[in-house]
């Protein structure tokens, strides 16, 4: 096929020569998401608030790790097909743990954090599997993962019981998961992390919740992994690694050393986005047949501006992506519109992004 | 790829080394086998043709794809799609007054020329618009699932006439206890006398397929041109192939597969749902790569991927039989899928 992409530009694309039109090329998704904020706004009441959008910001926190997680890999021209199920993993895990040490005499704290400690430490294995077969053993990306899509899926299912939800863990786990960082009651008491104890019912309605503790892990996430990859040597690495693998062997780059490094982090934010569907839900969930968390990361990704080749990708983008994905199926909801419509958007959104960097591919 | 090795002799190691995934299999077998003294038995063996018969379909539509160097990634919800337009259709043609055959043989053929439309947007989208075929049929797959769901709205499909069932969970063949022989219909016995039944009806429905498919694969020029494509995608433009009718079609083919996977759920299970067949995209890739097909393109058999897909339901039923549960079959899966690779990494020559 790439024979033929050297197709000679017809006039038509002169908009896309202007400085405007190259800035529409290169940010459509920005743009796509803002004109739909704007059409939701109008199609159901209740869309623009900022109630709403905390909302989702809480909800996509999930989708948001897990697609960082995915351009770190699709950034060095891999992918990472077992996240989804990393991600059931590990909340399935934390939630026996923490199950099984509640029975114990240790105090609350030591079960939540031993029980989140052993599910992120389990979660790396995964991912140095991954790195080993896709680096010593050159098995392709898209098998080796796949294959450690299929373990991972029967371990959680060893460990749920086949199907069950993990309960029994402590409930104080969902308050960490769900609680805001600031609540203002009606007579503007403010109060830190937790709700005001003295609420009553007829109130609850009234009170103003800012900032869910979900957004922090989301911006340390975001932030730490934005410096790794724009200012570090690791994160130049990447990028080299992803543009042209040859050449940044060459130049001296460990680069099945990095390759594997970049795997294992992969899966271990999977996991903390496992950890986080455990404090958020309060139950270990495994990951159900046919969600397709993974496909929906890469989305995300490609969405974002990233390309399957790899050496392009930003987590800016990912960001985008993600709130395209998330403002998609939050506003077709609040619009009465059946929410099943979302799964054609994305389908449609994703072939559009492509042909979008088919068309200009020098832009990005 | 095939016919290179044809003149050489090979020794007797190499020749096993070239078929361990079939040693691999009689393995299998013979340790399934010990553990539980009932595996090995003719209806086990009908079993797994019964149980395996979507795998069988799926990932004789993962091959046409995979050998251009493709992938799709939406057989699975195409084969979901199928199982509820197709339940559809059927129930649609008895409301118009016809006999239930008819309207499931009317239904079933409809929903084959249905299920060429998202093979035709997915071929079009990677052969006209060079999108990556991952992208393409992974937006297929949302597209599928979502037109799904909005038929269905969360109720699988009902109302299906029983002769569906009738029809799926029979066999070809009956023979009862007196040695008569009786085609498709189940002889009336006495109570305690047992009927043999031969060869399940769904599976000698795919096998039909699958060969008339891999006859076209390996015998016509279609099916050189596929591996030409997969094999050095320039070359093959260069040499004049028209490429993007070739790659249309392999898609085509692929989606062709998936909706008859689907039919064939709608007569053993009696419904149709959304995700009938999300967990067999692992199965359908593992399937092709299992039975020695590289994904980048240009290699795979029919014959082998049939024999990767029958591994995968050896291990199913395999495991249900001895009494494991079902986890078990997903790190088995995963396990042969990995190690297969890395065979294939190690002994580059093996497994062709």
């Amino acid at each position: 096929m790439q024979s033929e992409s050297a197709k000679p530009r017809s006039t038509s694309l002169s908009f896309f020569q202007t400085p405007i039109g190259q800035f529409t090329a290169r940010n459509w998704a920005m743009l796509f998401l803002i004109i739909m904020i704007v059409i939701f706004s109008f199609t159901g009441s209740g869309f623009f608030d900022i109630a709403n959008f905390q909302n989702i910001i809480h909800l996509s926190t999930g989708t948001f790790l897990l697609a960082a997680a995915e351009t770190l890999v699709v950034t060095t021209g891999g992918i990472d097909l077992s996240i989804g199920y990393v991600y059931g993993l590990s909340s399935v895990l934390g939630a026996k743990v923490m199950q099984v040490l509640s029975n114990s005499n240790l105090s609350l704290a030591w079960v939540v954090v031993i029980g989140s400690a052993v599910a992120l430490c389990v979660a790396i294995l995964p991912g140095l599997g991954n790195g080993i077969l896709v680096t010593r053993f050159n098995v392709p990306p898209f098998i080796a993962t796949m294959g450690m899509w299929g373990i991972c899926n029967g371990v959680t299912l060893f460990f749920s019981d086949g199907f069950m939800p993990v309960m029994g863990a402590p409930s104080i786990i969902n308050d960490i998961g769900n609680s805001y960082f600031l609540y203002i009651d009606p007579s503007h008491n403010l109060r830190f992390f937790s709700k005001p104890p003295s609420i009553r019912i007829s109130e609850i309605r009234m009170l103003i919740r800012l900032v869910p503790n979900s957004f922090f892990l989301s911006l340390l996430v975001f932030i730490v992994l934005n410096f790794i990859l724009g200012r570090t040597r690791f994160g130049r690495h990447t990028y080299a690694i992803g543009g042209n693998k040859d050449a940044a062997l060459r130049s001296g780059i460990n680069v099945n050393r990095h390759l594997t490094m970049i795997y294992m982090l992969s899966s271990v934010i999977s996991g903390l986005a496992g950890l986080f569907n455990l404090f958020q839900t309060g139950i270990g969930n495994y990951t159900p047949s046919g969600a397709s968390y993974e496909l929906m990361a890469v989305a995300a990704v490609v969405i974002g501006g990233a390309s399957l080749t790899g050496g392009k990708g930003r987590l800016f983008g990912t960001v985008i992506g993600v709130l395209v994905l998330a403002i998609l199926e939050n506003g077709l909801q609040i619009a009465g519109i059946s929410a099943f419509y979302r799964y054609i958007g994305v389908g449609v959104l994703l072939t559009i992004a492509v042909i979008i960097d088919r068309a200009f591919p020098d832009l990005f | 790829m095939v016919q290179t090795t044809k003149n050489n002799k090979l020794s007797i190691p190499e020749m096993l080394g070239k078929n361990w995934i079939a040693l691999f299999l009689v393995v299998l077998v013979i340790v399934f086998s010990l553990l539980a003294p009932a595996f090995f038995s003719i209806d086990t063996l009908q079993l797994i043709f019964f149980n395996g018969t979507e795998v069988f379909l799926l990932g004789a539509a993962e091959l046409f794809v995979i050998i251009t160097g493709g992938i799709d990634l939406s057989v699975g919800f195409i084969m979901g799609f199928s199982t509820i337009m197709c339940s559809k259709l059927i129930v649609m043609f008895q409301g118009f007054g016809l006999s239930a055959f008819a309207s499931i043989l009317a239904g079933s053929l409809f929903m084959l020329a249905i299920g060429l439309l998202p093979g035709l947007v997915n071929g079009w989208l990677v052969a006209y618009l060079r999108v990556p075929a991952f992208i393409a049929t992974f937006s297929m797959l949302g597209i599928t699932h979502g037109i799904s769901e909005l038929m269905t709205q969360g109720v699988p499909t009902k109302n299906l006439p029983s002769l569906a069932g009738v029809i799926g969970n029979g066999s070809f063949l009956y023979i009862s206890p007196d040695s008569e022989i009786h085609f498709f219909a189940r002889p009336q016995v006495p109570r305690g006398q047992i009927v043999v039944s031969i060869l399940p009806n769904m599976a000698v429905f795919a096998f039909i397929f699958i060969l008339m498919f891999s006859f076209l694969l390996s015998k016509t020029k279609f099916g050189r041109h596929l591996y030409a494509i997969g094999g050095n995608i320039d070359a093959a433009i260069r040499s004049g192939i028209d490429v993007k009718k070739d790659l249309l079609k392999a898609y085509m083919i692929s989606s062709f597969f998936a909706s008859l996977a689907g039919i064939s759920y709608v007569m053993k299970y009696i419904t149709g749902k959304p995700d009938a067949g999300a967990d067999l995209l692992l199965d359908s890739i593992a399937a092709v790569v299992i039975g020695g097909a590289s994904m980048a393109g240009g290699s795979g058999t029919m014959g082998r991927t049939i024999l990767g897909a029958l591994v995968i339901a050896v291990v199913q039923t395999g495991l249900r039989i001895v009494g494991m549960q079902t986890f078990m079959t997903y790190i088995l899966v995963g396990s042969i899928l990995i190690i297969t690779v890395i065979l294939d990494q190690v002994f580059p020559n093996f497994n062709r």
